[in-house]
Order: C-alpha cells, then structure tokens, then sequence
C-alpha cells in the first residue's frame, strides 16, 4: 500500500484524552443490587425497577451471540462498573452552572453546550458516562409541544408515555445485549414530537465515555405521532484506554401514522491502538417501528470508531405503505472488526426499504455486512432494493457479505446487489497522470465511494463524517 | 509536421527499466522536436507500452540508467503529477474506471490543477460546463459522458474518446498515446484520429504507440520507430510503416541483428 | 451439527452396514470404518444449524430406509426413456446396485464400477476418494461413505478428449430404499470429458438418495458437469459434491432440480492452483409441496481465478427455495474475477424463497460482485408478448419458461436440453 493511502487511513484519534472530573462510580459488578442501586440512584418508580429486574433475570438465561464474524475474548461482566456520574456539587438550574470541566471537556469535543454559541441551533443532549448532563434548547422546543430531555428526567416528569413505549420496539428479552442494556441502563435521550409537529430543528445527543472501568448503557427513545416528523443525530467519542469498554445501548424509534423519523449517527469511539490494544466493544440494538401508514424510518450510520461494532439499526414495517431506509459507511483499519448491517422487516402492505452500505476495509481490519430483508405472506407488492458495496484497502484485511434476503410473498420486489473495489496503485497513477496529487485522489475515490451516504447526512454532519475519513472535500456534500 | 523553428520538446538518452528486478528497457534514445508526430511500432513485448509508462512515470518501473528531458527539464525527478502538470500527458491503453466519481468532477479537477500550475484562471463549474462541452463536440462525444463515472461501464471507443478529451482539455505539450487503437472500431477509430490531428499543432508534440499500422492511416507520423527487445531497432518515415504492415517486424529483427553482428 | 435429534434413527440408518462386502483394498475399509464411527458422532442437523437454517428434515427422520438387499432386475425398454444417443458410455444404476446388464462403454476410457474397478486403479483412486468431499463434519456424507461400494469411477487420461457424454443413470425403483451413489472423477492433465448425472424414478415413491461425488481436474483438464435431479415427488434426495480444480483447468457446471420431495445439493468448488476456471448455474423448478435447497461454495485459494455463477428458482403452489452461495476469496488470492446471480421468480401467494448469496474476501485486487433478486415476470416483457398479440397467460407462461430455459441452454447435450425443455415447458403451462 502506498505511503498516501497509509497516512492517510492512520490518522491519530483526536478525541482520545481524559477530563479529570470527580465521578461517583458504583462499585464494579452486576446483581441484583447493583440494579437496585442504580434505580435507587435515579430514585426511579417501581414498575421500572421490575422491568430492569425483569429484563436482568432473562438475561442470566441467555448466551452470548456467536453468529457474528468477530473475535474478542470473553467478557468478565463482573470486572464493570454500572454506573458513573460526574459529581454534581448541587443541583443545576441552567446550563450555565455545568462544571466548567465538562464544559470544556465539550468544547474541545466541538459540542457546543451554550445556547448562545451553538451555530447552526441544533439542540443538543450531551451524556457523560451514565448520565445526562445538559440539554439545550429545552425551552424553545417545549413551546411547539415537543419534549426533549434526558430520559432519567423523561421517567419523572413523563412516566406515562415512557411507560407506554419502552420495551416495545425492543422487548427486554430481544437479544443478549438488549438485556442487559434493560436491567442497567442508567441514561440517554428521550424525545417525543406530537401530533402534526414538525421539529423545528435538528435534535442531537452527544455521547462520551470517561471512566476507564465503566460501560455505558444508554437507552434512546423517539416517538414521534401522527404526522410529527424529526431529524435526530447522536456522535460518540471516548477517551484513549489500553483495556476495553463495553457500550451496550438501546434505541427504539416508533413513528405513527405518516410521521417521519431520520436518525444519524457518526460513531468515533476509541477503536484500540495500530496493535488492536484497548478500544470500545460496541453492542448495540437499535430498532425503528413504522407503526404507522406511510410513516418512514431513516438510519444513516458513518461508523468509523470502536474496536468491534456489532449492530443492526432495523426497521419493522408494519404501517401500510411506510418506508424504511438504511445508509452505511463503516471504515475499519487496523484490527478493528465491524459486524454492521440491517434489517428490513416488511409486515405491511406496500412496504418500501432501502440499503446502502458502503464498507471500507484497511490495515488488519474486518468489515461485515449483515443484513436481513424479510417479506412476510402479508406484505403483499413489497419492494426493497439494496446495494453493499465494499473497497479494500491493503491486502491484509477483509470484506465480507452476507444478506439474507426472505421473501414469502409473491408479488414482492427485492433486489439485492454487492461489488468490491480498491484503491490501488493503478488508480492512483491515473489520476497522477492527470496531475491530480494522491492525498486528492484517495479523497476524491472515497468520497465518490461514499456519496449515496454522505447525501443523507445533514450538513453539518457530511462535513463532520468526512473529516472523519480524512478527506478533504470536492464540491459539495449533504 | 516537420518545422524549421522547431524546439527540441522530448529527449531521451540511453534509458533503461525494469520492472521487478526484470530489464525491459535497454537502452532508447529518441528526440521529438514540436510540430512531430511520431509512430513507435513493434511487436508485443517489445517494451513500447513499458517506455510510455515510464515516460509518464508509472510507479512499478524503476528507472536503472539514461536521461529524459522535457524542454529541457529533467523529468525522471518529478512524480507522475508533477510531470502531468509540467506537460506530458499518456492516453492509457486500458484507462482506468472509478465508480462514484463523476466524469465532469475529475475533468474540471484535472484541469483545473494544471491551469493552476500555468497560472491561468480556474473555471467554476458552470464555466467549466460550456468549455467542456465545446471540446466534446470535437469527439463527438454524447454530453451524458458528463454525468456518469470515470470510464465506467464505459465502452471501449467512448474510453478512448475520453482519454482525448482529457487531452483536449489539458493540452499538454507532448501527447503520448498507448494504443489508443485497440478496442475501436472503425468510425471510433475515425473520430479520435481526427480529434489528435486537431490537436496537434506547432507547439506540441505527439508519440503514438501503436501494433497496428491502421492508426497511421489516419494519423501520418513524421517519423516511425520499430521497437523490438527494449530498443529502438529502426527508424524511418511513414512509408516504414506501411512496410512493417505487408512484411512484418521479423525482416527488421534480422536486419537489426545482422548489423549488431557486423560491427562485433 | 451439534444437536440431539435423531442419533437413534442415524444408527437404523447404519443398520445393514456391516453387511457391506469387504474391499480387497485395506484403506477402503479404514475410509468406511472411518466414516461409521463420524456417523456415531455426528447428529441429523436441525433448524439451528446456519447451514440448515431454511430446511427442515426432520420428515426424512420419519421414516425407514435401508439400502436394497436383492436389486431389481430391470428390462432395458424400462429405461428407454432415459436413454440418451449421445453417450458414449452409460453405467446404471438400480436402487444403488450396479446393473452392469444396463450399462455399457464404447469410449477407451476408463468408466466403470467402482467396487470392482477399484482394484485396477487403487493407486489413482487413494489419494482422491473420500479426500475432496469431508466428512469429518458432514453427517450425510458420512453415512455414503460408510456404504462406499457400488459407485461410478471414470478416468480421463492426459491429453484425452473423450468425445461423447458419460451417462451416469441412478434408478430408483422402490419405496423406502436408501441409497448411496458414489461419484469419482480424475480428469488428467489436459483432458475433457463432459459426465451427466442423472438421477430418475421409475414410480412416485418416498426413498432416500444420499449421494457423493467427487472430481478432480489436473492441470489444464476440462469437465463438463451435468446433474439432473428429476426424483420422485415423494423422495428424499440429498447430495454433496467437491471439485478440486488444478491449475488453468476449466469445471462448467449445470444441476437442475425437479423432483424430490426434499431436495439438497452442496456443491463445494475449491480452485487449488493459478488460473482454475469454474461456471456453476443451477435451476430449481419445485411445485406443491416441494423443497429445493442448494448450497455452493467457490473457494478462490490462489490469484488469477474466474467464477461465474447463476442460479435461478421457479416456484410453484406452496414450494419453497433455497439458495446460499459463497465465494471465499482467501488471502493472497489475488485478481480473483467473480461474479454471482441469483434470481427467483415467485408464482404463487404460497411460494417461498430464501436466499443468501454471500461473499467474504481477503484479498484487495479482486472482481466481485453478486446480486440477488426475488419478484414477479417483468410487466414490460408481458405487455410486449400481449401487444404482438398473445394472451397474458400464454406470455406469462412463455416469459416463466423463458426464465428456466436460460439455464437448460447450456448443458451441452442436445438431446437431454430437449427432454428436460419439454418438462419445463409442462411445468410452466399454467
């Protein structure tokens, strides 16, 4: 591989240093107590503290998942710590009482957490470790009927409608990870946009690990009614360890009749060192339900962090005539592993899905594409389409594909399509050749490569994913 | 054409390369003045694709002794942009495809690097769009060609078509082009002859690298070379190609060796 | 295949093995001693196995079979039907026993009876039998070779173009036979010979056939693969095939399958050496209750291999496809060109498919591409058939016929491409 190619798939992680902030860290382990802590923690109400006990329970009785197409040696549930917040020396009033550490900590992330300075009025939820420790705009957004907030917060002050959702896109039970994720989570995003509402601006969540020895386990919920219809972005980043970090979250989406949830993610979490040491496990169950006729779910995912990545945002069909969609870039270099995809569940009638994945592989890395396209008999004049495209980088790591594709009604419509490139050093002499320099020219084949996904991504999020894969961009993305 | 006022555009002096530790050029010296057009010929494997590369100075080939100059500039020290850029431009054999990018994005990059490096103005792409579109109409080139990915899917004559075009676009100095025949068919074969005979002018200068004599009945070289063996073996005018196409190379290999033999 | 379910019926199963006359070779009997004491350790797969995640058998282990003691003896015009002018050689088989009355080789090449060819060609046959197609995992593999005996063995030696089809006839004549036909092939360097299996039924009855082929290509060799599986709508018929591909040898592969009740063909394509040439395609045509599963492997283990695969499904009243096919690329094997098609055409509400074209790659200059599509005849193509005047089932059937008749094109035998264009012509006349 050229010299190019190699710096340029090498960038050092930026995000990777520590806050030195006080935490209250809950002693490592996992019982019944320690669940029964956290829920104390969170001075929870009781019908919650059954379905993390619940969901606890079931999970003592399930296995590990082995089916996906990564390695990593077994993880000791015990040697983790449940639950880490920052110390809060009393309770905030505004944002303008935040530790300033964190507030630094943010700033230096690039997440602004003052309203005032925020630029493009994206209202943020930033997550330290297990706890929500501002949101933005709160105010703003509650004027138009929509609720954003932690969902500790969502638990207190609306448990009616975290009642009615929770667990019903991803029951406690669904998956290994799931389970756990239900017995411990401690914080994450609530949003609910009502009936008719269009959410006047993006809303996003900002996710950081700090602590060494904790997981995080948060749990995202988004419902939005009948015709409501939002853009919600979350980004991650964890400080550099040389041991691992397990996040395990959940995210269930509900979209009811003819709403419209788009949901986008850039994951940069730690991803281990040039020699696969230290990195986040990232285990994580994310799930839309268009419940609702011609009600649409969009996932876009620029996966370019974590050292294993195992996850499927999904989507389950079941409203007449709703729209699932799927975006994917995943970069893997090094030994990351990523085992990604999707699942297009088609229940109702005229159903409509679509997948683009795009995989990029360098270094010693892993990348998977997994994916499932299931039409049920009921389904009838369903249609999905989906392309998984993968480019290889180097001649040591791999591409895999791997869709299942499910039809039991007749008057479906599927197609599925895969390809493998590269950048090699033909290329590269072409572009050469035309005076084009190789730093521009990886650029530019990379973002080609990308394009279909990057289009998906709100703007400030295309420039944020592209500078991620190290490019610098040629005409415009997003 | 052959001009009075000419100057000395490429100079290439006992160049020798190899490629995996395996000699292929052994030794060529070749002067091309502006104006020239030359034919370089030979059978396959002769090296005359391999001397087109390193010219251009494709990676894989290590240049192990010679010189080679451009307007007097050495150009075995620049990387393969900055020759681009200083004027050599190669017409690939097989041109290579890359998805995703737009055909009109690479163009307008391409030229906009070498204008850059002229000092001349950039084109924004609306400006870009009606100066690549005139070029086009040269080729005869359908303005689809625009949107679509670099030479994918491509067929082999609209590869070929845009390989001119590039060099339409970025007139270098000296065209090399690497079998810009193959693959065409006749009225392909029509068209990008007549787009290099257009673009060839006082100021440049053109080597064709080529089997085939066909190419030659389109375009007439001033000059034609028989490569065999990683060497210039012969040299003569247009009337040698028409030799080399009734009577083949192996009269020239014979001749070559027997005069080796000679002054041995 | 790690379950509980069904060690007892896998020892039925093993019943009249040790019955099996002993081989004169003594590695033979170690191969078949071998694969009795997998079978002991092996289970019938189940719905948790990846590999048999859309096919259940647990029908199959409902019911007896055990391998025929007293092979019916069968009149030639009880096979005319199947002949096939062409051939220049046949070998029939009844129930699995070898009917040497029925066969016969007018080429000069070896194509014989395993069991008493074995001897003659011991030193070919050891390092090939039971090598390519593994049974150390594979529990239906393992019980065919535990019943090693009766089978077809054909040697094409270097430079020798055999110049008609090898027509290996597998009869099934009796309700609750096993059977266990064995396939070995060694086409030395250079040689081309087109084989036929062709799998037949004589009446509508549930029997198993479990086979095992095996075929090796020595450099520069050409084969030329038929397989038709037209059993008994009643029958059970599982099967596994390795090829093992030298260097710069070409395999062209076409299976089609109409009958069985259930029905499984693995087909594993190693390409073991440079420049190994493969073209595998398939086409299930199942109706009623039928259940057609295929599983390919094309394994490129070394640079500069071609793959071209294309396999289609028709499905009729309530059947069910399955299709999953993998190309490995494995490290280093690179400017692998590969390409991939799946394409099913549901006819019915009650119609299912299940497909899984897979690729995994580990080297970075390669070609490969797959696709998969599931759906109805294309609207334009009907509309087009209707406006020069057909009725929409007349095009619907010829556009359905058209769909499975891509792939009989390209076996290489003109009289069976006919017989076998006449069932799908019956089959899609709707």
């Amino acid at each position: 591989m050229s010299t190019v190619l190699q710096n340029l798939v090498n960038q050092p992680y930026q995000h990777g240093f520590v806050t030195d902030i006080e935490s209250d860290v809950a002693p490592k382990g996992l019982g019944e107590d320690t669940i029964r802590l956290i829920s104390a923690k969170k001075k929870e109400p009781g019908w919650l503290l059954e379905f993390r006990l619940k969901a606890f329970r079931q999970w003592l009785t399930m296995q590990e998942p082995a089916w996906p197409n990564v390695h990593y040696p077994k993880i000791d549930f015990q040697a983790i710590s449940y639950y880490s917040a920052p110390r809060a020396k009393k309770k905030l009033a505004s944002i303008d009482e935040v530790d300033p550490e964190l507030l630094r900590t943010f700033e230096k992330l690039g997440v602004p957490m003052n309203e005032r300075a925020s630029l493009a009025g994206v209202a943020v939820d930033v997550i330290f470790d297990s706890v929500s420790v501002a949101t933005t705009y709160k105010a703003k957004l509650a004027e138009v009927g929509i609720i954003f907030c932690s969902i500790s917060e969502a638990v207190h002050e609306h448990p009616e409608l975290v009642r009615r959702y929770l667990g019903t896109v991803v029951p406690a039970g669904d998956n290994y990870y799931a389970a756990l994720n239900s017995a411990v989570f401690t914080d994450g995003s609530f949003c609910f946009i009502p009936k008719g509402v269009k959410c006047p601006m993006d809303l996003s969540t900002y996710f950081r690990i700090n602590t060494q020895e904790s997981g995080q386990f948060e749990r995202t919920l988004i419902v939005a009614e009948q015709g409501a219809s939002v853009s919600y972005l979350e980004g991650c980043t964890a400080p550099k360890f040389d041991t691992n970090q397990l996040h395990a979250a959940v995210v269930e989406l509900v979209a009811l009749d003819n709403a419209d949830i788009k949901y986008s993610t850039v994951q940069n979490w730690y991803a281990g060192d040039e020699n696969g040491v230290g990195g986040i496990y990232n285990f994580v169950t994310k799930r839309g339900l268009c419940k609702g006729v011609n009600s649409r779910i969009s996932w876009t995912q620029v996966e370019t962090g974590s050292a294993i990545t195992w996850k499927y945002p999904s989507c389950i069909l079941r409203g007449e005539n709703s729209v699932g969609e799927f975006y994917s870039v995943a970069l893997t270099n090094h030994h990351q592993q990523a085992d990604t995809g999707t699942k297009m569940v088609h229940i109702g009638r005229n159903t409509r899905s679509t997948i683009v994945s795009k995989g990029i592989s360098a270094g010693q890395s892993s990348n998977s594409y997994r994916g499932l396209v299931r039409i049920a008999p009921t389904a009838a004049g369903a249609r999905n389409y989906s392309k998984c495209d993968s480019m290889l980088i180097g001649e040591r790591c791999s591409a895999n594909t791997f869709p299942y594709i499910q039809v039991g009604n007749q008057s479906a419509q599927v197609e599925h399509e895969a390809s493998t490139s590269k950048i090699g050093e033909d290329q590269l002499f072409y572009f050469a050749q035309r005076g084009i320099g190789a730093e521009e020219a990886v650029s530019m084949i990379i973002n080609g490569f990308c394009k279909d996904v990057f289009q998906q991504l709100p703007m400030e999020f295309a420039v944020e994913a592209t500078k991620l894969l190290g490019l610098k961009l040629e005409g415009s993305v997003g | 054409m052959i001009y009075q006022d000419s100057t000395t555009v490429l100079e290439v002096r006992g160049l020798r390369a190899s490629v995996n530790g395996i000699e292929i050029l052994k030794g060529i010296d070749l002067t091309v003045r502006t104006g020239e057009v030359h034919a370089i010929m030979g059978p396959n494997g002769s090296g005359k694709s391999t001397f087109a590369k390193v010219l251009a100075g494709h990676p894989a080939y290590a240049v192990t002794a010679g010189t080679v100059s451009l307007e007097g500039r050495n150009l075995l020290e620049l990387a393969p942009e900055a020759r681009a850029r200083a004027g050599v431009f190669l017409g690939f054999q097989y041109p290579i495809e890359i998805p995703g990018v737009a055909n009109s994005q690479f163009l307008r990059l391409a030229y906009n690097t070498v204008q850059a490096q002229r000092g001349s103005d950039e084109l924004d792409p609306l400006e870009f769009d009606d100066f690549v579109r005139e070029k086009m109409k040269l080729l005869e080139m359908n303005p689809d060609f625009l949107d679509r990915s670099v030479n994918e899917g491509f067929s082999g004559g609209e590869k070929k078509r845009n390989e001119i075009l590039q060099m339409a676009l970025l007139e270098p100095r000296l065209g090399i082009l690497d079998e810009t025949d193959s693959g065409l068919d006749i009225d392909a074969l029509r068209v990008v002859a007549g787009g290099v005979n257009q673009l060839a002018g006082k100021d440049n200068a053109t080597v064709l690298v080529t089997h085939y004599q066909r190419l030659l009945n389109y375009i007439v070289p001033d000059y034609v070379h028989v490569m065999d063996g990683g060497r210039i073996i012969k040299t003569g005018g247009s009337e040698l190609a028409l030799e080399l196409e009734s009577r083949g190379y192996d009269w020239v290999s014979a001749e070559y060796k027997n005069a080796a033999r000679a002054t041995a | 295949m790690n379950t509980a379910t069904g060690s007892g019926y896998l020892e039925s199963l093993l019943r009249e093995q040790p019955a099996l006359p002993a081989s004169p070779l003594a590695w033979l009997n170690r191969l078949r001693a071998n694969a009795v004491e997998r079978v002991g350790a092996l289970t019938v797969p189940s719905a948790r196995d990846e590999d048999w995640r859309f096919t259940d058998i647990s029908p199959l282990t409902k019911m007896p079979f055990q391998p025929v003691t007293r092979a019916a003896k069968l009149e030639a015009a009880a096979i005319e039907r199947f002949t096939l002018p062409e051939a220049g050689a046949r070998l029939a088989f009844v129930d699995g026993v070898f009917a040497p009355e029925l066969s016969y080789n007018r080429t000069a090449v070896t194509v014989a009876n395993l069991a008493t060819g074995a001897g003659r060609h011991a030193a070919l046959l050891e390092p090939h039998l039971g090598r390519h197609a593994g049974f150390a995992d594979n529990v239906f593999a393992a019980l065919n070779t535990a019943f090693l005996h009766d089978g077809a063995l054909i040697v094409v030696p270097r430079d020798v173009a055999v110049a008609g089809p090898l027509h290996l006839l597998f009869i099934a004549t009796q309700p609750e036979a096993a059977s266990y036909p064995r396939c070995l092939v060694a086409a030395q360097a250079g040689s081309a010979v087109t084989v036929i299996e062709d799998f037949v039924a004589l009446q509508e009855a549930a029997y198993f056939t479990n086979a095992v082929s095996e075929i090796v290509l020595s450099d520069n060799a050409s084969v030329s693969h038929v397989r038709v599986q037209r059993d008994s709508g009643a029958a059970f018929h599982i099967a596994n095939c390795a090829v093992s591909l030298a260097h710069a040898s070409r395999y062209r592969s076409v299976s089609v399958a109409l009958g069985g009740r259930i029905s499984r063909y693995n087909l594993n394509v190693l390409q073991a050496a440079e420049g190994a040439q493969c073209a595998i395609d398939g086409l299930a045509l199942i109706t009623g209750r039928q259940l057609a599963d295929s599983h390919t492997c094309i394994d490129h283990a070394w640079p500069n291999g071609v793959s071209r695969q294309l396999h289609k499904c028709i499905v009729d009243g309530s059947a069910h496809a399955v299709f999953n096919g993998k190309i490995l690329v494995r490290p280093g094997a690179q400017r692998t060109d590969s390409s991939q098609s799946s394409r099913n055409l549901l006819l019915t509400g009650k119609a299912r498919v299940d497909t899984k074209p897979q690729l995994e790659i580990f080297a970075d200059d390669v070609k490969c591409a797959h696709g998969a599509t599931v759906g109805q005849l294309d609207a334009e193509e009907v509309f087009y058939l209707r406006s020069r005047g057909l009725s929409d089932a007349a095009a619907r059937n010829l556009l359905t016929y058209a769909f499975g008749a891509e792939i009989i094109d390209r076996i290489p035998v003109a009289s069976l491409k006919q017989r076998l264009e006449s069932i799908v012509l019956a089959q899609t006349n709707h």
